[in-house]
């Protein structure tokens, strides 16, 4: 592979200014400043009346599910909790796991469509662990994990809706860790593992 | 497929978390204000990572209309690019991982070029050719690295909030990213 001076990428980097690079160096400064300004250029193109036909039959959703959690934490209720056979194992290999919850009895106000999860990590010695996933368009902080009685395993729980979602767990901020016992995953073109997990709809 | 929206000066003045809160108050056609801002490069970035204008087109449009959709969960809309270029990003993944084999790859595609172009288009035309296919020929986060740096110009933080990866390594990522394209303009007829 070509190598490149460091210095070449200092001025790449805003680091340093293009004076401060030999002929040969700002050669490959140019080449690569040349090939990012051919990418540069628009496609003339739009896709805004095709976003703006969606957009106007959609409203946006009413309240983020955990906004809604964190209402319905800060009030009293009497929860039963069933949790799938994963839970147990997990525990017992001292590894990841997640729970699934069936949106019956008392609880947040669920709408038919809707049910709880509950994630549970082990990870001793973390920092904090938060939930991503397709649920929360991959941004941390929406679905942060506890530990409050500082055994290393981490809780957290959401009301999601009904079907399907994809999720990871964030360590400490940066490590992205795969759960190993979601059971069923989904590559996300980039390398890694999405964990999959599927909520049902209340059968009748 | 229709031009990019020309914004208004009133509508280029407004706030990113000043449109949002209009969004989510029930202003449905403000959301028009942040495509307008946002569309033509978040279509330059998925084209360039997809190789494909028609694919990338379904990626913006399929990640704009998620935006909207979770736009209350946007926990900060003074930082709306980076979360609109990773849902775009987490598209383009999909993309990228589905990809059916009737795609036309960009180096199978035909030239779009007829006798009225003039010369230094043609020319243009044929650098950027050259340079894509360099482009593509990196792998998936290399490609994504070196578009959000050099062609979108974020700094390494934008970059992190955009992808959720940490800033050292995009900052390697970056690095090689630049050896491999020159590599790969080195090979190029």
């Amino acid at each position: 592979m070509t190598h490149i001076d460091p210095q070449v990428h200092r001025v790449l980097d805003g680091e340093l200014p293009a004076a401060a690079l030999t002929a040969a160096q700002r050669e490959q400064l140019e080449a690569l400043q040349r090939a990012a300004r051919t990418l540069a250029a628009v496609p003339p193109s739009s896709v805004a009346h095709r976003v703006m036909a969606e957009v106007r039959r959609t409203p946006v959703a009413p309240a983020s599910l955990g906004t809604r959690l964190l209402q319905w934490l800060g009030e009293r209720h009497a929860v039963t909790i069933t949790f799938r056979p994963a839970w147990g194992l997990a525990l017992a290999a001292a590894l990841a796991a997640i729970a699934i919850i069936p949106s019956r009895g008392p609880g947040p106000a669920l709408g038919e469509q809707e049910g709880i999860v509950q994630f549970v990590g082990r990870f001793p010695g973390a920092r904090s662990v938060d939930v991503v996933g397709s649920f929360t368009d991959w941004q941390p902080g929406a679905v942060i994990l506890r530990d409050e009685d500082h055994d290393g395993v981490w809780r957290g729980t959401i009301v999601l809706p009904v079907g399907q979602h994809e999720y990871m767990f964030v360590v400490d901020g940066e490590r992205w860790v795969t759960d190993p016992l979601a059971g069923r995953y989904v590559d996300d073109g980039f390398g890694r593992m999405n964990a999959l997990l599927f909520v049902r709809p209340l059968t009748p | 497929m229709n031009s990019p929206r020309v914004l208004s000066a009133a509508e280029r003045d407004i706030s990113d978390p000043d449109v949002v809160a209009r969004v989510l108050a029930g202003d449905v056609e403000a959301f028009g204000i942040l495509i307008g801002r946002y569309e033509a490069g978040l279509l330059r970035y998925a084209t360039r990572m997809l190789g494909s204008p028609d694919a990338a087109a379904d990626a913006v449009a399929e990640g704009l209309v998620r935006a909207y959709r979770h736009l209350r969960s946007c926990r900060d809309p003074s930082r709306l690019k980076s979360w609109l270029y990773r849902i775009v990003g987490n598209r383009c993944r999909s993309h990228l991982v589905r990809r059916s084999a009737s795609d036309v790859p960009l180096e199978d595609a035909p030239p779009l070029l007829d006798r009225s172009d003039t010369e230094a288009e043609v020319e243009r035309a044929e650098q950027m050719a050259l340079v894509e296919r360099a482009l593509q020929s990196l792998s998936p986060e290399k490609r994504e690295a070196f578009l959000l740096k050099h062609v979108d110009g974020m700094s390494y933080e934008e970059m992190a909030e955009a992808t959720g990866e940490r800033i050292p390594t995009l900052k390697m990522r970056v690095h090689r990213a630049r050896a491999a394209l020159l590599d790969a303009l080195k090979e190029s007829p």
